[in-house]
């Protein structure tokens, strides 16, 4: 425990010495030199190549009696200093060695060395083994490696040659020469055998600094005369070449030093000049589509810091720009199926960049999610739109598609119903044009329909669908309720006309409240028979007739006797079956006698009357709108090539601004008690909270179906104070609690 | 077949040995005859060739047939120390050594040998080496034996108390002892096995300030840490580690209040959790401590004391006192035992529970002898011992049933044992005498 200890311990010793005990061991006093003289000159010999002649039993006996009888310290420095005798001679002949053969002979010796030491080891066993650990000497190998090192490399004729002919080497390899690569791996694995930090200190430091002088100028001069593309391709050989150096002949730890200095001078340096390079840059990469550059561009910057955050800065900023000019572009809001077809071929075009450039990187993936987020929400009318999109392909664009095709269709269109804020919206139209499409048996597919259904509640939950299943439910129904009413009544109906009806829930379909019209005689005592039929088979409920959704299949006799089957609507129904008693009517009397509300009998009459080739009525005088003076005939010139003839109703696909508003208007009414019924459910289970934090928690429940408006929130709270569900901290007026 | 190419002709002494290559080839390349051949074993064109070896002819046959067959008969006229010495100078220590006795099984020991002391008083601590050496720790001299059982210079502590000692490698011995007063001594170092140098001395740091300190219990962990109990003058109590590459103190954990780390009399590092079992035990202190320490989370994460536990029976206490703890992570629990070598069992894997007793050696009662030694406790691969008067017990088996015991008469009670180098030491306490067990090498057939 201290230094003392080993001096007590003598102190003590020595008083108990007694002289008589000591034994003298050593008879010859020339014993040690004689011995050693011929250890020596073994070693001589060894150097000499000249091993054949001496007895190894001899020698290992020679040296284990040296250490025995206590010469191991004679023996030791005998060794380290004949070693280092015969270490300076082949020092002298590695000097004197001209150009090119320095290294071959530095080689040659280093083997010779090798060779030596072993044998010397052999030899001198017995002293590693024994004499070495117990007196803190270093091992023969070790200590023959030291000289070595201490002699020949790190001696002044050497050391500065050395480091230069293997800089030089490199740098004739790196532009282009052939070098003797099994040379320099030798020389490379003797200074790793001289320990790690030789290695490091003598080869591998000044390498690396050489080597970013090199690439440092390199760099330079390529960014001056190459587009972006091709620096890439050189920067992408110089790493691939530095690489297989390191495997040919350096360290296998000085690949990730070597690399990085490569990326720190040919990449991180230039990194924003490369992005942003006139004409052949990140950006036209990206709107040439050239998956191979962009590729490498990605796996070179990967392997810099913020490299890939700066190539996905600029795709981010690009997609983001792109995509608005697209949303706010008023050419494209004409044509909704257009607008959202571009939306999805935008989209397709960097899925693809990313899964065949980006290697499938999530951080890109989420950077173009919130890209799309961004820009769709930009345009109110997005959820119109895609709802449109969708209407558009169930109703014709999906004939002759696979259904795997159409999955596909499907999915991606729910992509981008994803990225919506108002999905309540999307509802709201989904639902008015799944109406059109169930009433007027418009829909191609009832599988992809419901198909989309099953899609919309994955994402958003059984309450978003509900309605929109309910009207599926209905259709079904009414089916069943219209073979109920036949098979009852068939007989005594006779040959009236067919009727059929789509009994619809209150509540799941997109109702107007609307005045029925009047119904022709014979149909209204059809229907007058179907709602006691339906109304005895199902207590305790209202029917009420949406005349303004309904069609009709009317056949008709023109004055040459060309006969027709007409498709209408039910009000234009109403118009003709008046024609059936009268020859003339006038727009007063046609008013009277439908009730139909003046602007739809307008459309109707348009219809009937204005459009060409399919004008069965006509009117005086012949003009483009109706005028409530106008009266109108039966067209017995009629005429068609087609015996059904389909009247269409005059209607804008897209919504009309007063429609738009509507919509609109009840989109914010449904909100109302939803955003209610989250902060009571919020306030139920905190009791007490501030106002930040509710709107915060009601926008997070919400989000799902809308982002809701903070104002409108406010309001909400105060509607629900006002009906004392809530009220205010008298303390503290930014917090509220739950009244149970 | 053919003639064997690879026989050898050796000249040992006057006396002619016919060998083949192959067979030297066991020695290795790190001997005399690996030196001989070349890499392929053909014999080294140097070498003469009627390959006269000048030395014991007698020994060199007892060695060629441990090359033969790895067994090691000595014959009676052949002393142990000669037939040694011949192996060393061919580099064949290693191999006598390892078919000396077999792998260690504590239902087969047999006494090898018992060494003599000659210190006064008390020995403290015998600690077995991971070769087979074992060292002695005695008032202020640790005594350090090699597997031959020569005696090596001893390690002096200048005087001071030495509390506890342990092996690092098969040279190199960690000492723990007390601070002197008012000269800074004192506290861990490391010393070389084969001569008893100092080589390092192992600093407390507190507040950046280097404080002297004594060191107590020892325990060394797989991945190179030394943890020591710590009492240092200006009340730092707790729980040393240091590196033991650099010899750097890396961290140190604080005595909480009113519990007891830095008088510890027993530390167990635990591979498997990673936590540092730590003792505190009558009578040391009045009451027993026992914890686990984490130091990632700088957490206690186990820990049992017998601080008012309820005492029904004056007579009662002394059954009830913990005199050593051992940690079993196989079973997930505690061993301790009392001084009437009862063996109690803590679950770890519930805190604050209390000791199952399995009372199975009522009949110690009344035969105390007149200068008892506590009761030890250890594990070594599934087996646990324990010390108790003049012999050790060997439990076995998921309830640790007694299935050997060994004994020997001379020399005392036993005061401390050690298990290492497939050896079991036995320290008794009168006259520092103590016993080497082996388990023979096995069976023929």
């Amino acid at each position: 425990m201290n230094s003392n200890s080993n001096s007590s311990n003598n102190q003590k010793k020595r008083n108990f010495q007694i002289e008589a005990f000591k034994h003298k061991v050593v008879v010859d006093p020339k014993y040690p030199e004689k011995t050693w003289k011929i250890l020596e000159h073994a070693i001589q010999e060894i150097y000499n190549h000249n091993a054949s002649g001496l007895s190894f039993e001899e020698l290992y006996r020679n040296a284990y009696n040296m250490v025995l009888h206590k010469f191991g310290e004679k023996l030791y420095t005998g060794l380290v200093s004949s070693m280092t005798y015969h270490l300076k001679e082949m020092s002298k002949s590695i000097e004197t060695a001209q150009g090119g053969l320095f290294l071959e002979e530095l080689n040659r010796k280093w083997i010779d060395h090798n060779k030596a030491l072993q044998m010397i080891r052999d030899i001198l066993m017995y002293m590693d083994r024994t004499f070495i650990p117990g007196n803190h000497k270093t091992p023969v190998h070790e200590l023959g490696l030291n000289l070595w090192r201490d002699n020949i490399v790190h001696s002044s004729k050497v050391q500065t040659r050395l480091l230069n002919t293997l800089l030089e080497l490199i740098l004739r390899e790196r532009t282009g020469e052939v070098i003797n690569r099994g040379l320099m791996r030798n020389i490379i694995k003797m200074l790793m055998d001289l320990g790690p930090l030789v290695y490091q200190e003598d080869f591998e430091k000044p390498f690396l600094e050489v080597s970013a002088d090199f690439y440092r100028v390199e760099s330079q001069k390529f960014i001056e005369c190459c587009d972006c593309g091709d620096y890439l391709k050189k920067a992408e050989r110089r790493l691939n070449e530095e690489i297989e150096r390191v495997s040919h002949y350096l360290d296998g730890k000085s690949e990730a030093k070597i690399t990085s200095v490569v990326e720190k001078e040919m990449i991180a340096n230039h990194m924003l000049r490369l992005v942003h390079m006139e004409n052949s840059g990140l950006v036209n990469m990206l709107l040439d589509d050239k998956y191979e550059d962009l590729g490498r561009m990605y796996n070179l910057f990967r392997r810099v810091p913020n490299g890939l955050s700066t190539i996905r800065d600029v795709m981010t900023s690009h997609l983001r720009d792109t995509g608005k000019q697209l949303v706010t572009d008023l050419e494209r809001v004409k044509d909704p199926v257009e607008f959202v077809q571009c939306l999805l071929n935008e989209r397709d075009k960097y899925d693809k960049v990313i899964s065949s450039a980006f290697n499938n990187d999530k951080t890109f993936q989420n950077a173009l999610n919130s890209s799309f987020e961004f820009f769709i929400n930009l345009n109110p009318r997005s959820p119109e739109f895609i709802s449109l999109f969708v209407d558009d392909k169930l109703r014709k664009g999906l004939k002759g598609v696979s259904e795997e095709d159409v999955e596909i269709v499907l999915d991606k269109v729910m992509m981008l119903f994803r990225y919506l804020h108002e999905k309540d919206v999307f509802e709201k139209y989904y639902k008015q044009h799944l109406a059109k499409r169930l009433l007027s048996g418009k829909t191609v597919s009832d599988d992809a329909e419901r198909s989309l259904i099953v899609k919309l509640k994955t994402e958003c939950g059984y309450q978003f669908t509900s309605k929109l299943e309910g009207m599926f439910t209905d259709m079904k129904t009414s089916q069943d309720t219209m073979q109920g009413f036949y098979t009852n009544h068939g007989a005594e109906l006779g040959d009236s006309p067919t009727l059929v009806v789509q009994v619809l829930t209150t509540g799941s379909w997109p109702t107007q409240p609307t005045v029925t019209c009047n119904l022709p005689a014979e149909m209204s005592a059809l229907c007058e028979k179907f709602r006691s039929y339906y109304l005895g088979t199902h207590t305790g409920r209202r029917l009420s007739w949406q005349t303004n959704m309904g069609t009709a299949d009317l056949k008709a006799t023109f004055g040459k006797g060309q006969k027709h089957e007409l498709n209408v609507s039910t009000y234009q129904m109403c118009v003709l079956m008046l024609f059936n008693n009268a020859d003339r009517l006038s727009y007063k009397e046609i008013e009277q006698a439908t009730e139909i509300p003046s602007s739809d009998l307008k459309r109707c009459l348009q219809s009937l009357a204005c459009v060409k080739g399919k004008n069965v009525l006509r009117k005086e005088p012949m003009s483009k709108d109706i005028g409530e003076e106008d009266a109108f005939f039966v067209n017995e010139k009629f005429t068609s090539k087609f015996y059904k003839v389909k009247i269409g109703t005059v209607v804008a696909q897209k919504e009309s601004e007063p429609e738009k508003q509507e919509t609109r208007q009840r989109v914010e009414e449904d909100r109302k008690p939803q955003i209610e019924a989250a902060i009571v459910r919020i306030m139920k289970s905190r009791r007490v909270l501030d106002h930040n934090n509710i709107i915060t928690e009601v926008t997070k429940q919400l989000q799902s179906r809308f982002l809701a408006n903070p104002g409108e929130i406010k309001k909400r709270i105060e509607s629900l104070i006002e009906r004392d569900f809530l009220e205010r901290d008298n303390a503290d007026r930014r917090l509220y609690r739950y009244l149970a | 077949m053919g003639i064997q190419k690879d026989r050898v002709r050796l000249n040992v002494g006057g006396r002619i040995f016919e060998t083949t290559a192959t067979t030297l080839a066991i020695a290795g390349r790190n001997s005399f005859f690996g030196a001989m051949f070349d890499d392929d074993w053909n014999l080294q064109p140097g070498t003469a060739t009627d390959h006269l070896i000048d030395r014991n002819p007698d020994c060199f046959a007892v060695l060629l047939d441990l090359l033969r067959t790895g067994e090691l008969y000595i014959p009676s006229n052949i002393p142990e120390k000669l037939l040694y010495r011949e192996a060393l100078f061919y580099g064949l220590l290693d191999h006598v050594r390892s078919a000396k006795w077999g792998p260690f099984d504590g239902n087969r020991l047999r006494l090898s040998r018992s060494m003599t002391g000659r210190a006064p008083g008390d020995g403290t601590a015998i600690r077995a080496g991971p070769d087979g050496g074992c060292c002695v720790a005695h008032g202020s001299m640790v005594h350090v034996y090699d597997w031959m059982l020569d005696e090596h210079p001893a390690i002096n502590l200048d005087y001071q108390r030495v509390n506890d000692a342990g092996w690092i490698d098969s040279d190199s011995i960690v000492i723990s002892a007390c601070e002197r007063l008012g000269r800074g001594d004192g506290g861990m170092g490391l010393f070389s096995a084969s001569t008893g140098e100092l080589r390092y001395k192992f600093n407390v740091t507190h507040d950046d300030q280097v404080k002297s300190y004594t060191a107590g219990a020892l325990s060394f962990s797989s991945d190179d840490k030394i943890f020591s109990s710590c009492k240092g003058r200006s009340n730092e109590y707790g729980i040393g580690v240091w590196d033991q590459t650099t010899g750097k103190q890396i961290d140190f954990f604080y005595e909480p209040p009113g519990w007891s780390l830095g008088d510890a009399d027993k530390l167990q590092w635990l591979h498997g959790t990673n936590c540092l079992l730590v003792a505190t035990l009558f009578p040391r202190k009045d009451n027993c401590y026992i914890s686990l320490l984490d130091f990632r989370e700088k957490k206690m994460v186990w820990s049992w004391s017998d601080i008012g536990a309820p005492v029904y029976d004056e007579r009662l206490l002394d059954e009830r006192r913990v005199r050593d703890a051992i940690a079993m992570e196989d079973t997930s629990s505690i061993c301790v035992v009392n001084e009437y070598e009862d063996l109690g069992f803590m679950d770890l894997r519930s805190t604050g529970g209390s000791v199952r007793w399995s009372s199975r050696s009522r009949l110690m009662k009344g035969k105390m002898p007149d200068e008892p030694c506590y009761p030890k406790l250890a594990l070594h691969e599934g087996q646990l011992f324990s010390s108790m008067n003049d012999s050790i017990s060997v439990f076995c088996g998921p309830d640790w049933v007694l299935t050997s015991r060994l004994r020997r008469s001379y020399g005392g009670s036993i005061c401390d044992f050690s298990i290492g180098g497939d050896r079991l030491f036995a320290l008794h306490s009168e006259e520092n005498v103590f016993d080497i067990w082996e388990t023979p090498p096995p069976p023929i057939m």
